[in-house]
């Protein structure tokens, strides 16, 4: 397949994921916020700093209320990671690689991109907002779907794969950091009185509250979440998980080596400590290093498939 | 909408669907019937529905002039337009007559230009023409076959003949347009289907397949790929489109390198693979910057060396062009008598060429009632509609080809055909923004209609059966072309029908 597309449908996945997501974290981080006392000043710049964008928004807004931060998160196309501008992405990568998805993947992108049109002006109405969000997973699901049955298990589809396990470590391990950050925050005194609910709904963020019940028949709490988040060979929304899957995909492109070594370090580094032993207020530090190691896998996939002319010499062989 | 049918009055024009005044025309009949039927509310959910649907589907059309809007949704209507299958079966042989003449001529004027020696026609015109090229010459493609993809532009006048108003050979587009208006259709309107004999348009991305594997008779499996100029060409959506229908690889210029031994190569994750035929959706000039144009970035350079050492076969091929330059169209009925011995099936719009001192005598002095255009432009730029026009551009016109005779030709004002097409009675002043508020009262009135079918040229031809209709949806507008807000229409090819099967 042409790099060019590799590359399209990669970031695809990437972005598929990342709205998903986002959709997710946003509404479970509000639903939070209703768990807790009324009193409690509910810290929604939380959700700023999780995807670095303090820079961004500070540019862009006054106010870190509720509203700003919303708009920012969900609507603002200035916002490198909001909702609208992964979403326009996703549809843009889709329109740029037809010839290789399913042809319904395509009108799905445009139902997703009508829904964003007809609903983004009422996001500030937090009822509006959750019935949007919710729709924008749904969506999102249709077309994970859509692409698992109906598509060839052909080198896109494992570039989907890879794009969709490197963001889907990328946002977990971001989510824990969120919650690591919420735990140290100084005001957060209450908030750690509530740390059951928390993490229930740090589960639920990533959909993986009903798992975690089934397979590990613990109470919820810090340690034994971070451990089934990090580690769990079984769920596949685990860091773990992910980052052995992608290793796995990448063994069915061409000269492998370069990023399955890189892959298979980053899940070394990321299972080498036991994540639950760590104070939760201290584990934002490994996740950073986990987000910049992801950095630096994505790089040499990017060398290896999407720019192989400018990666040796064996390609211009025989001309 | 009964209301709405009884009261269609085409007046002096052909209609395509209503012969007078309460009369469909018999192929027509089951439609109308049907349509006069429906409550205006019904009516209305459907043109609703079309619309949702192109949205949904992301039917799109990109203006260039549309500043920061690549996602104009296509504009339809959903009322088809009908020809019969007999005189449908006419015309498919006429244009079949006449890409085969084509053909042999491009053929011909690069390789020795037998037709100039014989002075069927003047040498300097093709030698002028902008789509003549040079580095074409003693060049034989496969098959002999220059233009593979053909999208002639037909149009009726008020004699009710089918005219050729032009052949588009250079990269003629709209036969996405095509396809998806008949998918429309079927959502839309599902009924009637079942009660009429409809040909299918469905079988063209695999025709279209076969013909550019034919360039390869060599190969039992070759690799086609789809080149188009890039993600912002107004055409882009037809090229995703196409190769997805067809199973073709969509790439760029940039995706493509030519090999030291000549063969063409694409950029993929395993290294170079190599490519066998390109049906490329970009003009001659951009396609070999060492050729052509150097500051193409969107071609691919030595592109033209593999092509000419017969590595690549390219649909459509390089230089064929030439044919589509209007004074050369005047000649294309001398063309088929002098290659093929036949008399042309379907005329020619009649033409003054105004190289000619006779006909360019004729043409300054009735340039007011004609319709005069440049040799190379395409879209409708650059034309002047002579009574629709103004005394001052009738008078930069007659400057003009005084200038550069050679450079125009005329012809007598058609009066083309009309169809029933919805509008909304209160905003025809801007039709894309048709408005949904349910107040406001459809009507069904008479616009201007034209036809692009597309003829297919490999190893064998291979005509759709109808084209795309392309409409003038302005009142009393004779303009057309999608680049310059016209609509279209599904177009059905009906048999007469006994118990459901076509005759």
């Amino acid at each position: 397949m042409l790099s060019r597309v590799a590359e399209r449908v990669y970031w695809m996945a990437r972005y598929l994921e990342r709205a998903e997501k986002t959709a997710r974290l946003i509404n479970v981080h509000t639903a939070l916020l209703m768990d807790l006392p009324g009193r409690m000043e509910i810290n929604w710049f939380t959700l700023i700093r999780l995807f670095n964008a303090e820079k961004v928004f500070s540019e862009h807004y006054e106010r870190g209320n509720e509203a700003n931060i919303m708009q920012f998160l969900i609507a603002d196309i200035n916002n490198p990671s909001s909702l609208a501008t992964s979403l326009a992405n996703v549809r843009e990568n889709v329109r740029t690689s037809l010839d290789v998805l399913p042809e319904e993947i395509w009108a799905q992108a445009n139902q997703i991109h009508l829904l964003m049109t007809n609903s983004l002006p009422r996001i500030a109405d937090r009822y509006a907002r959750q019935i949007f969000l919710r729709e924008v997973m749904k969506h999102c699901q249709c077309i994970r779907g859509a692409l698992d049955s109906h598509m060839s298990r052909d080198h896109s589809f494992d570039f989907m794969q890879i794009g969709k396990h490197l963001e889907r470590t990328d946002m977990t391990s971001r989510i824990l950091e969120m919650t690591s950050l919420l735990l140290s925050d100084d005001r957060s005194d209450t908030l750690r009185k509530y740390d059951g609910i928390l993490w229930t709904n740090l589960l639920q963020a990533l959909s993986a509250r009903q798992m975690y019940l089934q397979h590990i028949h613990s109470r919820v709490e810090g340690a034994s979440v971070m451990r089934f988040l990090m580690n769990d060979n079984a769920f596949p929304g685990s860091v773990g998980y992910s980052l052995a899957a992608m290793s796995r995909r990448m063994r069915y492109l061409p000269d492998p080596d370069m990023p399955m070594t890189m892959a298979q370090r980053v899940l070394e580094h990321s299972q080498a400590q036991d994540v639950g032993a760590i104070p939760a207020e201290h584990v934002h530090t490994l996740m950073d290093y986990l987000q910049s190691e992801l950095g630096v896998l994505h790089a040499e996939i990017a060398k290896t498939w999407f720019y192989p002319d400018r990666s040796g010499q064996q390609q211009t062989q025989g001309l | 909408m009964k209301k709405e049918w009884n009261q269609y009055d085409p007046g002096s024009l052909y209609d395509e669907l209503i012969a007078a005044v309460h009369q469909p025309r018999e192929a027509s009949y089951k439609l109308v019937e049907y349509l006069r039927h429906l409550t205006p509310d019904r009516f209305r959910q459907c043109v609703q529905e079309s619309e949702a649907v192109i949205r949904e589907m992301g039917i799109t059309f990109t203006v260039y002039s549309d500043a920061g809007n690549i996602d104009r949704a296509w504009p339809f209507d959903i009322i088809p337009r009908i020809i019969p299958a007999a005189e449908w079966d006419c015309t498919e042989i006429g244009l079949k007559q006449r890409i085969r003449a084509l053909n042999m001529f491009i053929q011909d004027i690069y390789n020795g230009g037998k037709i100039l020696k014989d002075g069927v026609m003047p040498a300097d015109i093709v030698l002028q023409s902008k789509g003549y090229r040079k580095a074409c010459i003693g060049m034989t493609p496969p098959h002999g076959v220059w233009a593979n993809i053909c999208g002639s532009d037909l149009v009726r006048h008020s004699d009710g003949v089918l005219y050729v108003l032009e052949d588009n050979l250079r990269v003629p587009s709209g036969v996405a347009y095509m396809l998806e208006n008949r998918n429309i259709t079927k959502r839309v309107l599902p009924e009637i289907f079942n009660t009429l004999p409809i040909r299918p348009v469905s079988n063209y991305p695999a025709q279209l397949y076969e013909m550019l594997a034919s360039l390869r008779p060599d190969l039992d499996d070759p690799t086609i790929a789809l080149m188009t100029p890039g993600i912002y060409n107004s055409a882009y959506f037809e090229h995703a489109f196409l190769a997805q229908q067809a199973g073709l690889v969509l790439l760029e210029g940039a995706d493509l390198v030519v090999g030291k031994d000549e063969y063409v190569y694409m950029k993929t994750i395993k290294g170079l693979e190599r490519v066998d035929v390109i049906y490329r959706r970009i003009d001659d000039d951009f396609i070999d910057p060492e050729v052509f144009r150097e500051d193409s970035m969107l071609g691919v350079p030595g592109i033209m060396r593999a092509w000419k050492a017969g590595k690549v076969a390219i649909a459509n091929a390089p230089g064929c062009g030439v044919a589509d330059d209007k004074v050369i169209y005047a000649y294309v009925p001398d063309m088929i008598r002098y290659y093929l011995g036949e008399e042309p099936t379907l005329p020619n719009v009649p033409t003054y060429v105004c190289r000619r001192d006779k006909d360019r005598e004729y043409v300054l002095e009735h340039l007011a009632e004609l319709v005069v255009k440049p040799a190379n432009e395409s879209g409708g730029y650059g034309m002047l509609v002579g009574p629709h026009s103004t005394a001052e551009k009738v008078e930069e016109f007659r400057k003009l080809i005084q200038e550069d005779p050679n450079n125009y030709i005329a012809q007598p004002t058609l009066s083309l055909s009309v169809t029933p097409t919805s509008c909304e009675t209160d905003t025809e002043a801007d039709v894309h923004r048709r408005t949904t508020d349910p107040k406001s009262r459809i009507k069904i009135a008479p616009r201007h209609v034209d036809l692009r079918p597309f003829i297919l040229s490999g190893k064998d031809i291979f005509v759709t059966p109808g084209g795309l209709t392309r409409v003038a949806l302005v009142e009393g507008s004779l303009v057309v072309n999608s680049s310059q807000g016209g609509g279209s229409k599904d177009t059905w090819i009906v048999g007469d029908v006994v118990e459901g099967e076509e005759v």
